[in-house]
């Protein structure tokens, strides 16, 4: 890039969301401390503004799709279906923690700001088309959500999850660096075209070997931050112990933004050499669903056993970037944004239930809830049917969806031992609705108070998304499948 | 909009609005769902005419798209598309008519939360006719799917003690299996292009997608697989006795009585047409199984101590039937296999009912706490006895066309297979009378027993009154009421033993019974109501499962590793 | 058209009315409805016969066939609900409806004080439509139609007594067997289809009629031998027999209408119907001879030594039933349908005249309790002497005309069977007279004070003793011949009826030796032969024999075996242990999660070599 690289009007309207974000983020931490204990509502609903106009950004960038910053960034529309996932994602979350924080006493700017900055990195990833976005997008975003992990700074399971969040995270990345680095030196670019172009063209192409090696290296990175097996392990711990809220949306956002880059870098940098990955991806999908759902049977802490459905459905994704077909790419990202909304769903009903100190997280406590609170039990059914994937919810056409593509590049076994899978996780999640519907309520479901505005509106926006996915598809499916098409071009 | 997406909707839309009725006033939620299902009902009656008159093409086909991704989801997509012939016809008015029946017998016996429960009751009614009606394989899937959530919260929520150990159990079998069905969905979607029923089917009969005979055996298998699980098929029968026993008698009534017809239809509309070589290859060890089924569920059912277990084993018994009946591949065999869905249909329902009936008189489900039932409550009795004789099969009553059908269709190709199923008959008799012995004879357990009379005794007490002899008749027969001197020992009687207050037929309950019985009688007597229109479909059936082997036997070009077994298939026909 | 169906549908309208109100009607109305219906479809048999000329011109050789609607039509199948009339079936129809007419007289005043009268007249009416459907049936399907609902009335009557579990016992045993028999009944309809592609009886018959005796015997062997399998169930033949005598446990009306004269006897109306497929398996005949005859034998030892008036007649009953099916084995189908029609007299009488005794001595059936009573009540005593004299073959008695025929016919047909016959005659005679002689002869042995029945009853009785007598007059072999497929026929030799008279005659005088010239002998016989006596008096075991190797390894094996071993055991075993072995799959899962970092980060090492080798080292650009 030359220094005297002036970016024109219109890429800075392509980059506005993330402008957007860093600004409101940025004040919301200055305005901290001047507004005192007075009208603390006021931050939330600041950043939440943000968050629209973002939104509203987002989706206007689309009217010009197209690259910014010499190719840098790529806006085009797999970048719009991910920005705009995880914005709203991060709209569901502020819904849902303004009682959690206010419960915790620990309403601060400093959690919204947070919050913002790590979408900012997830947008910067959706839209990466260059190596160096790309873990810039990824440093912004994790980082951000490391310390939003352990942000009940004097709460020790809090404080574990930050530390072994970031630890392992930092060690993860270390490998994706690296892989950045060996590729650059192979190829001598970092932009994902000219990698494609490069590897595509036989007489310039380097020791693939080395370029094998380099993917490998980076597949470690986003294995880790998508939570696929072998690199899984730290996302029960690190979910169970951060705030509800924020669980809620590592396992959506960061999630879906991961996914976003990997996709991009593997469906055209490597795609070349996809003969190479797509085995190693082939047995990393299967285990990571197998683990994902056979420790999920065994848990009684919710969190922690959503935290391994969440894996589970990583591992649902995984088979469908294994197709590595526009197919494919469109069902991960139907299905990434369908269980955006029933996970966010869910853990939203965890933080309505949870209460003070997050005292009550055993599925065993949730006894009778349906008696009394009919519409939060329905709700919460809404998404655990979605989880496991009954007809008109959005989690079973993003299954069907996925499997459809998998079955479309002949991963006839894939398919089948997948969806063996996931009758399986009906197991775990039968149990919840069981323990709601057909057990005497507790103690614990007596003392529960009625649902807050914030979570109301988080849970049912999701639940009706859940049920728009399932019912009426088209719309998302299309522009998924075009703008899975274009990316791959 | 035709006739028949309305009568889908409602159920929806009432189970909606029945939701959202306040709780406060059950009995209102309660009339509203009873009122639904009846103008359901009403609604359904309309569509025979035009079917009965068709020409075993569908009616009432509705084909609109439904989910569109050009380019993602090949051809025109994901459809609504439904429409209705024979066979579907009668197992919808099936559901039409039971559903509200199935409200009227759970009027009292549900007290907690009733309005969900009507509720569930519609979810269910509606996810059944969608099955039958379904002329896309997606949408089959969606209801197929569908029918599971209600009947899962009917068994959990308002079954007896082990009623989560059952719901569970009976929504990952069926679950098990409908996956591997959802494979198959989508591999012939793969292949074809479409999820469209008739499309698909054209395409596979007609050789312009020709399956390698390995594809279509798989595919074969996963869709039987699935339905097998849902009939259920011996070995894979299991959930059925746990989901009968502990669900409320509606859920037995309906599980009974529609959704295990769910598999069967299954059977009927997809596998044999889609999969002409396979399901013919396979059908010698799938009727192994079913004659197995038939005479290990009558064996089990003989023993069983608990009347809905029995009942739900003479389910496994009798279903065995209709699978040997589709599996003959004769005109009688799957006109017989048909008729004999409904006949079951009625029957257990109504004796699925019955046991409620006894079960909300004495709250046990023993047949030992039962006994000479017949005494206090004659009519029940006699309801009973009725349906008994029904299932198992006294001719002029409705089971006995349908298993005469389905063995004489059998002997036409295999006549072991009609000796070894005609058993079942005799032991359905033996299982059956045993309980309704048991149950409604004798006397009322931990009821004073008369001086035990030696055989050769005989009735020598009963044939006349001498002095103090005539207390000892009151004793035997405190039937009649017609006989003023001896009223007196009949209730010294009935103060001796407290036991024999059981109140007879209630008019709700009759209500409920009545219609079936009346059913009973005209499908055994004018089966010609019911025959000629699923004999049309059923042709049809048979021939598209013929025609399509003859096209790929002339073309063995096309498929040359189908041509040797189709001409083996042919060849055994 | 003669308007058939109204000959079932009256009774049918009887059980009916009954059932819904008698409950709450007096007796009076109850008879009302019982008796009327029944007389009412007895006299429009008598019209519906004298219309086709019963009387006069003669009933015409083929069949007259009412079709009534559509009942089963699939495929090339189609059974009409059609009923017919033919010589055959104009018998049956006057004895079902005649003796049922009077049965139903006698049993009002037997059931008098009975509990639950209404319902016992209303299955009573019930019975006799589906015995009406059964003799008029136009196809084997209808004609099963009644066949299945006669054993489903008899099942019912027989436990009428339903609070005695002995009844209810005997009840279902009836049923059940007859269902094995049933079994066989359908195996050979289904062949009938498949080899004729039709069930009326016209068009079977017809392509029977019209292939030559060799061809197709094998399927034609099947056919009838299944068919015998149904007819020894509903007759009580070896080896389905052993419900009969326990039916006994139904009120004494029943067992002369049901168990003697008519149900009982449906077996060999329904072979006889079929003859014109018979004659082309003879080994099918050999076999229903040869079992008939064994029936007679056995049942006849047996009732030489029961001391329960009923069982007596019932084994009677068996025996004489083997003598019409032997019949039926050497092809004189008219003979057996003759002996069918005789026995239905003096049978009936028999039982109706044993319901007296036990009427007069208050419910007392035990012989030994008895004697003494031909003082007592004369015209039961005189009635049931002709009965007697009937069963025994006693010259110019109806029982002598058939049985001669059917022995001379057993003559030509085999010598060996001819002569078991006579000495099966000779027993039958003895326990006849053995039952009379201990009855009435000698001195009251009981405890009741024994009184005549009243009219209602009596009355019956002495129009069936003059049946008895006189019936054996009646041209009924004449009649029915052209019915039957003609066989050689050989001059009767005069000495074989005098054979079995004399047989009879030895049979009584013996009886009256033991039991009243002098009653010593009796036991003494019956001390010397101790053996023999308790093998006979406990029926060889038979009932016992079934439980054991029957009854209970069904039972037992299903209970331990299917259902704990099996379906429990197995297949659920397996189910649950997929589930238990998800259940540890997760427990050791979840320990891979120690929440130690280092061992975190230790996967994260190796994942990422086996990742790195796996990617670096395989594969090639496309």
């Amino acid at each position: 890039m030359p220094v005297n690289y002036i970016p024109t009007g219109t890429e800075y309207f392509r980059f506005l969301p993330e402008i957007i974000l860093t600004i409101v983020a940025t004040v919301v931490m200055m305005l901290e401390p001047v507004i005192g204990q007075r009208n603390r509502s006021f931050l939330p609903n600041l950043s939440m503004a943000g968050l629209f106009a973002a939104l509203w950004a987002a989706v206007v960038a689309y009217s010009n799709p197209g690259p910014a910053f010499h190719d840098m960034l790529l806006i085009d529309g797999f970048a719009t279906f991910f920005r705009v996932l995880v914005i709203v994602v991060g709209i569901l979350v502020v819904f849902a923690s303004g009682q959690y924080l206010r419960r915790e006493k620990a309403e601060a700017g400093e959690y919204h700001a947070l919050l913002l900055f790590s979408i900012v990195g997830q947008c910067i990833l959706a839209g990466a088309n260059e190596l160096m976005m790309v873990f810039i997008g990824i440093e912004i975003s994790s980082i951000a959500s490391y310390i939003l992990a352990g942000y009940l700074r004097d709460d020790k399971r809090n404080n574990e999850s930050a530390i072994k969040y970031f630890l392992l995270g930092s060690f993860a990345t270390a490998f994706l660096l690296y892989g950045v680095a060996w590729i650059y030196g192979l190829t001598g670019s970092t932009n994902l075209t000219e990698i494609r172009r490069i590897l595509n063209t036989r007489e310039i192409a380097p020791s693939l070997t080395l370029v094998g090696t380099s993917a490998a290296l980076m597949f470690v990175g986003f294995a880790f931050k998508v939570s696929a097996a072998p690199f899984q392990v730290w996302a029960p711990d690190v979910y169970q112990g951060a705030p509800v809220p924020v669980s809620a949306f590592m396992s959506a956002g960061p999630k879906a933004a991961a996914f976003a880059v990997f996709l991009r870098v593997y469906m055209t940098a490597f795609e070349p050499i996809s003969d190479r990955w797509a085995p190693i991806i082939w047995i990393s999908a299967l285990l990571t669903m197998i683990v994902g759902n056979f420790a999920a049977i065994r848990q009684n802490n919710i969190k922690r056993m959503l935290a391994y459905s969440s894996i589970a459905h990583a591992g649902y994704v995984m088979v469908a970037v294994t197709a590595h077909s526009s197919i494919g790419t469109a069902a991960a990202m139907f299905y990434l944004a369908s269980y955006a909304f029933m996970n966010v769903g869910a853990f939203a009903v965890v933080t309505h239930f949870a209460r003070q100190g997050e005292q009550y997280l055993k599925i065993d406590e949730m006894a009778g809830l349906a008696k009394r609170q009919p519409a939060t039990a329905a709700l919460l059914t809404v998404f655990l049917l979605s989880l496991i994937g009954v007809p008109l919810t959005g989690g079973f056409f993003g299954k069907f969806y996925v499997f459809k593509a998998a079955l479309d590049a002949h991963l006839v076994w894939l398919t089948v031992l997948g969806l063996l899978n996931s009758a399986v996780a009906a197991f775990y999640y039968l149990r919840i609705i069981v323990v709601m519907y057909m057990h005497e309520p507790g103690e614990s479901t007596e003392s529960l108070q009625p649902l807050g505005a914030g979570l109301k509106a988080a849970i049912w926006i999701s639940a009706v998304a859940t049920l728009i996915l399932g019912i009426f598809p088209s719309d998302v499916l299309n522009f998924a499948g075009k703008s899975a098409g274009d990316m791959m071009k | 909009m035709n006739l028949l997406d309305i009568l889908i909707a409602i159920p929806f839309i009432g189970f909606a609005a029945v939701m959202l009725l306040p709780k406060s006033n059950p009995g209102a939620a309660k009339m509203f769902a009873l009122v639904v299902s009846l103008a359901v009902f009403l609604g359904s009656l309309a569509l025979i005419g035009p079917v009965i008159a068709s020409k075993g093409d569908f009616q009432f086909v509705t084909d609109v798209s439904w989910i569109q991704a050009p380019g993602l989801l090949a051809g025109e997509g994901i459809k609504y598309h439904t429409g209705m012939d024979g066979i579907s016809l009668w197992l919808v008015l099936l559901s039409t008519f039971l559903t509200p029946i199935a409200m009227l017998i759970s009027w009292k016996s549900v007290t907690d939360r009733p309005k969900e429960f009507f509720a569930f009751l519609l979810l269910l009614e509606f996810g059944l006719i969608g099955v039958f009606v379904a002329l896309d394989l997606f949408l089959f899937y969606v209801f197929w799917e569908i029918c599971l959530v209600p009947m899962y919260f009917l068994i959990g929520i308002w079954g007896h003690d082990r009623r989560i150990y059952a719901a569970v159990k009976f929504f990952l079998y069926t679950m098990a299996g409908s996956v591997l069905m959802l494979v198959a969905i989508l591999y012939l979607n793969f292949k074809t292009g479409s999820f469209d029923y008739p499309v698909i089917l054209n395409l596979l009969s007609s050789g312009k997608v020709p399956l390698t005979h390995l594809e279509q055996l798989l595919l074969f298998l996963a869709f039987f697989f699935a339905f097998a699980i849902k009939v259920p098929l011996f070995p894979l029968h299991t959930w059925l006795p746990d989901a009968h026993v502990e669900a409320p008698t509606a859920g037995s009534v309906m599980l009974a009585s529609v959704m295990l017809k769910m598999g069967t239809y299954g059977l009927v509309r997809f596998c044999l047409p889609l999969f002409p070589n396979a399901s013919r290859e396979n059908a010698g060890w799938i009727a192994a199984l079913a004659i197995v089924g038939i005479i290990y569920g009558a064996l089990v059912a003989l023993v069983q101590p608990n009347m809905k277990k029995l009942v739900a084993y003479s389910s496994v018994s009798h279903l065995g039937f209709v699978v040997l009946g589709v599996f003959s591949f004769t005109q009688m065999g799957l006109d017989g296999a048909v008729y004999q869905m409904l006949n079951h249909g009625i029957s257990t329902g109504a004796l699925f009912i019955l046991v409620g009936f006894l079960y909300e008189r004495r709250h046990s489900l023993e047949i030992s706490a039962y006994g000479g039932v017949a005494t206090a409550a004659p009519w029940l009795a006699t309801v009973f006895l009725i349906t008994t004789l029904a299932s198992i099969g006294l001719p002029t009553l409705n089971n006995f066309v349908g298993e005469f059908l389905v063995l004489q269709g059998v002997a036409e190709v295999n006549f072991q297979w009609t000796v070894f199923a005609a058993v079942g008959v005799i032991l359905s008799a033996c299982y059956m009378l045993w309980m309704y012995q048991r149950a409604f004879f004798g006397r009322m357990p931990g009821q004073a027993a008369v001086a035990s009379h030696s055989h050769s005794q005989g009735p020598a007490g009963h044939t006349h009154a001498h002095g103090e002899d005539a207390h000892s008749h009151s004793h035997d027969h405190p039937h009649d009421h017609d006989h003023g001197h001896k009223h007196d020992h009949e209730h010294h009687h009935e103060d001796e033993h407290g036991h024999w207050h059981m109140p007879d037929l209630s008019l709700r309950e009759w209500a409920a019974i009545l219609p079936l019985l009346v059913l009973m009688v005209w499908m055994g007597m004018g089966s010609q109501s019911f025959l000629p229109s699923i004999g049309v479909a059923t042709a049809r059936t048979l021939q598209q499962n013929k025609s399509s082997i003859e096209y790929q036997v002339k073309i063995p070009a096309v498929i040359p590793q189908q041509a040797a077994p189709v001409a083996e298939a042919v060849n055994a026909r | 058209m003669h308007q058939l169906w109204l000959i079932p549908v009256f009774p049918l309208a009887g059980f009916a009315i009954n059932g819904l109100i008698g409950r709450k009607s007096s007796k009076n109305v109850v008879n009302a409805i019982a008796v009327g219906s029944v007389l009412l479809s007895f006299l429009w048999v008598l019209k519906a016969l004298s219309a086709m000329g019963l009387w006069g011109a003669g009933m015409p050789e083929e069949a007259h066939v009412e079709r009534y609607f559509t009942w089963i039509q699939s495929g090339n199948l189609n059974i009409g609900f059609d009923l017919a009339v033919d010589r055959l079936s104009a018998v049956m129809l006057l004895v079902v409806t005649g003796i049922g007419l009077l049965i139903h007289i006698y049993a009002t005043g037997y059931m008098a004080h009975e509990g639950g009268y209404y319902r016992f007249f209303a299955y009573l009416n019930l019975f006799m439509f589906f015995m009406l459907i059964l003799v008029l049936a136009a196809n084997y399907l209808i004609l099963f139609i009644g066949w299945e609902g006669v054993g489903l009335c008899s099942y019912l009557l027989i436990g009428f007594y339903f609070d005695k579990k002995f009844a209810g016992d005997a009840g279902k045993k009836a049923f059940i067997v007859n269902r094995v028999g049933d079994f066989g009944y359908s195996l050979a309809m289904f062949l009938l289809v498949i080899n004729f592609g039709s069930l009326d009886f016209g068009k079977v018959f017809e392509a029977a009629k019209a292939m030559p005796v060799d061809q197709g015997a094998g399927i034609f062997t099947a056919i009838c031998l299944l068919f015998f399998v149904g007819a020894a169930g509903k007759s009580a033949q070896i080896p389905l027999y052993v419900w009969l005598p326990d039916a006994m446990a139904g009120p004494t009306p029943v067992s002369a209408l049901i168990h003697a004269a008519t149900m009982v006897t449906a077996g060999i109306y329904m072979i006889a119907r079929s003859s014109a497929l018979f004659v082309h398996a003879p080994i099918a005949m050999d076999v229903v001879a040869i079992v008939g005859l064994a029936t007679a034998v056995m049942s006849a030892t047996i009732g030489l030594v029961q001391n329960d008036i009923k069982k007596v007649y019932a084994y009677s009953t068996v025996s004489q039933l083997g003598y019409m099916f032997l019949a039926l084995g050497s092809g004189a189908f008219a003979a057996g349908m003759f002996h069918v029609v005789t026995h239905a007299f003096f049978k009936a009488l028999l039982f109706l005249g044993a319901g007296s005794v036990i009427h007069a001595v208050g419910g007392e059936q035990d012989l030994r309790k008895m004697g003494g009573l031909r003082t007592k009540i004369p015209i039961t005593f005189l009635t049931i002497i002709c009965a007697a004299l009937a069963i025994s073959g006693v010259p110019f008695t109806s029982g002598a005309a058939s049985k001669d025929e059917i022995l001379v016919a057993a003559y030509h047909h085999a010598p060996w069977m001819y002569w078991v016959g006579v000495v099966t005659a000779g027993m039958t005679a003895f326990y006849v007279f053995r039952s009379v002689f201990m009855a009435f002869f000698g001195k009251y042995r009981g405890s009741a004070h024994p009184h005549e029945s009243p009219l209602v009853m009596t009355g019956p009785l002495m129009i069936l003793a003059v049946l008895s007598l006189a019936g054996g007059f009646i041209p009924l072999p004449h009649f029915l011949e052209p019915m039957f497929p003609k066989l050689a026929e050989e001059a009767p030799e005069k000495w074989l009826e005098y054979t079995a008279v004399a047989s009879g005659l030895i049979g009584i005088s013996l009886a009256y030796l033991f039991y009243v010239a002098s009653p010593k002998l009796a036991d003494a016989a019956s001390k010397n032969f101790n053996g023999l006596h308790k093998l006979l008096y406990h029926k060889y075991y038979v009932d016992e024999a079934y439980d054991a190797t029957v009854v209970e390894p069904i039972v037992q094996g299903s209970r331990s075996v299917l259902w704990k071993g099996f379906d429990s055991g197995l297949i659920d075993g397996t189910v649950n242990g997929i589930g238990y072995r998800a259940m540890n799959i997760g427990g050791a899962l979840r320990r891979l999660q120690s929440g130690n970092i280092r061992s975190y980060a230790g996967w994260v090492v190796l994942g990422s070599i086996a990742v790195i080798l796996a990617m670096g080292l395989t594969g090639s650009i496309r």
